[in-house]
């Protein structure tokens, strides 16, 4: 296998090796209000560069604090309960809100398992990588934080992503392609020496887990809509991604519900189906820190200095948390 | 009775098996009978030989997809193409070739709009791979290698035990099993490149870009079967074990003592906070306890595309998906 283990990389980080500098291009694009709802998904990144000396272990902090965030999600619509506190470090933060989902197949229980797992896991990966480096779990909000993506995103003044599979979906939704664009951006600015230790190979490999993941939501959502065309969820689904675009430089791709009728022997469907978010040329985008925290912060405000908001009310721990643009 | 071979992959997926009961805890090693061999002696090369490999995989990707989707390769004319799909460019470095498919059409008779759908988004995607790939690389891109569609997907499907014969192309469940056998190994494929790349700036961000896309297609093939065979009723699960299987196996080919690095659909246990032991569907293919996608080197992938053929130094791998082997450096 060529995972590299835990151990090493955390032993290069203390060894200090991966110092140096790199630049993180950071969305100039304003992020507008929050109240301006729906975005246009074509808006293009115009990104400043900005010279800034992180180390990977920086980086790798900065992807912790969202792994937190996701495993807290998910595995609070798994069983009820969050992360163990060996999980989430000394000093954590509180975690508000969160439910378990019930009424599931046991089928969707089951996938919802898994991605609970995987980001856990996810969790104690880059704990282990970081060693005494980790940064402990921010304090996360899983319930304001909706509710106000909602009324931002035009979906109403509320949205419980607990109250059954479909509106977890949807909240998964939030998540999920975020992670594919935070990674992809993340990827180009580990170090030569990280790439040696195989840190690179770790984050594209969690890369590609976010996308199995986004993969599944995009699928489900698609897939209902086919099914019932009184289907509301993704129709929500395409405001989360407009508002993203808003806050995240564009960088989206919308849910398509495909049309045509069946079978389809010398025919193809009249409109397909955009399971994968990808640029024009079938390439995943790549977000900057910067347009990451616009989006997980909720964006109170364009530019640089926003600091917390949304789902992380005091922000994000360890050197990456306020906005350079 | 089980033959050699299928009694190996039979070993390969109980091992699977209990790795995934054990949460992952250890990984099992398997003895395998193949012949031990070197393999690939490639140490120096350029970015675009990374691509050039990649390249030989989008054109293999890219015909699967065009062909079921419209019924025609990616370099002919076919007035079904819809926005974002065309005629592509084929010609290039090292020897061009064709593609070998059934006599009757290949267009799959689609009796759902969803799996239609998925395959006409899948081929327009990785159209735009080799597009952009043969872009990138200019005047140095390879030329697209002879590749077979047929003959290929009957010997995998005899050696994976499915049966001594298999055509993706004739019905919406078969076209799954056939997009599963490439996506999962596009993500290895590019996840082993991605370290190897020197051009951070433009390159390895592309990479990063087209894996996250193999991914978002792996995750979407894994979903549809599932949601199509959600109990294994079908032997849709137990096609994607089996291929799974088949893939570690024919990557190490050249070891004899393999490590498992592929899993298919089904169920396995985990722990999650607090202690509690539940089912979870694996709709991600990924290590069992970092939960971080697999890595293949360009040997692993050559031996996957050519069944296992680039175990022997210096000798080009051929045979399967490329009986001619591929073009470029890595062979």
């Amino acid at each position: 296998m060529n995972i590299p283990s835990a151990d090493k990389i955390s032993e290069l980080y203390q060894k200090g090796v991966s110092r140096r500098n790199f630049l993180v291009g950071a969305g100039a694009t304003g992020a507008a209000s929050v109240l301006a709802g729906c975005g246009d998904n074509s808006m293009a990144a115009s990104p400043t560069v900005i010279a800034t000396a992180y180390t990977d272990a920086d980086i790798l902090n900065f992807a912790l604090n969202l792994e937190y965030l996701e495993a807290e999600f998910y595995l609070r619509c798994a069983t009820g309960s969050g992360l163990s506190a060996a999980d989430a470090g000394t000093g954590a933060g509180t975690v508000t809100g969160g439910a378990q989902v019930t009424g599931l197949t046991s089928a969707q229980q089951n996938i919802l398992n898994e991605i609970a797992y995987d980001e856990q896991q996810h969790v104690r990966f880059l704990r282990s990588a970081l060693g005494a480096s980790a940064v402990a779990r921010p304090n996360i909000d899983l319930s304001n934080s909706f509710n106000a993506l909602a009324s931002a995103a035009g979906i109403g003044s509320t949205f419980n992503p607990y109250a059954n599979f479909d509106a977890f979906i949807v909240g998964a939704f939030v998540f999920e392609d975020v992670g594919v664009t935070a990674y992809a951006g993340a990827a180009p600015l580990i170090s030569a020496a990280g790439v040696t230790s195989g840190l690179l190979a770790a984050a594209a490999g969690i890369m590609a887990v976010e996308a199995y993941h986004a993969a599944y939501v995009r699928t489900y959502l698609t897939a209902q809509a086919i099914a019932s065309s009184s289907y509301a969820y993704l129709g929500y689904a395409n405001k989360v991604s407009a508002l993203r675009a808003t806050l995240g430089g564009g960088n989206e791709t919308t849910l398509t519900v495909p049309t045509g009728t069946a079978p389809f022997i010398t025919t193809i469907p009249t409109a397909s189906a955009i399971v994968a978010a990808t640029t024009t040329n079938a390439i995943a985008f790549a977000r900057t820190t910067d347009q990451v925290m616009h989006i997980v912060y909720g964006s109170a405000g364009a530019g640089a200095g926003v600091k917390s908001g949304a789902f992380f009310p005091n922000g994000l721990n360890g050197k990456i948390t306020a906005t350079l643009s | 009775m089980a033959t050699q071979e299928t009694q190996v992959l039979d070993n390969i997926i109980a091992s699977r098996r209990a790795l995934l009961v054990g949460g992952g805890a250890a990984l099992a090693a398997l003895a395998l009978t193949k012949p031990a061999a070197a393999a690939s002696t490639v140490t120096a090369y350029t970015d675009n030989d990374i691509l050039n490999f990649a390249l030989n995989l989008e054109y293999l990707e890219a015909n699967f997809y065009y062909l079921a989707a419209f019924g025609t390769n990616i370099y002919t004319t076919n007035s079904l193409y819809p926005t974002g799909a065309g005629v592509m460019g084929i010609s290039g470095v090292g020897t061009q070739g064709t593609v070998v498919t059934k006599p009757t059409t290949c267009k799959v008779p689609f009796t759902t709009l969803q799996v239609a759908s998925y395959c006409v988004e899948t081929a327009i995607e990785e159209g735009k791979h080799v597009a952009f790939l043969r872009s990138a690389l200019g005047s140095a891109a390879v030329a697209q290698p002879q590749i077979d569609l047929v003959t290929s997907f009957n010997a995998l499907a005899s050696l994976a035990g499915i049966g001594a014969a298999f055509d993706p192309f004739a019905s919406d469940a078969n076209f799954l099993i056939g997009a599963y056998i490439f996506e999962d190994v596009g993500v290895t494929a590019y996840k082993g490149a991605a370290p190897l790349i020197t051009n951070k700036t433009t390159i390895l961000p592309a990479a990063a870009g087209i894996l996250a896309v193999e991914a978002y297609h792996a995750g979407l093939v894994r979903t549809t079967i599932n949601a199509l065979d959600p109990t294994g009723a079908l032997g849709l699960l137990g096609y994607t074990q089996k291929i799974s299987a088949v893939r570690t196996g024919a990557a190490q080919a050249a070891t004899t003592t393999k490590v498992v690095d592929d899993f298919g659909l089904q169920n396995q246990t985990v722990s999650l906070s607090g202690g509690s032991n539940v089912t979870a569907t694996t709709i991600v293919d990924a290590d069992p306890t970092n939960v971080i996608a697999f890595s293949r080197t360009t040997t692993q992938v050559l031996n996957i595309v050519t069944g296992g053929n680039a175990v022997t130094t210096g000798a080009a791998a051929k045979g399967v998906f490329f009986p001619n082997g591929l073009n470029g450096l890595f062979i």
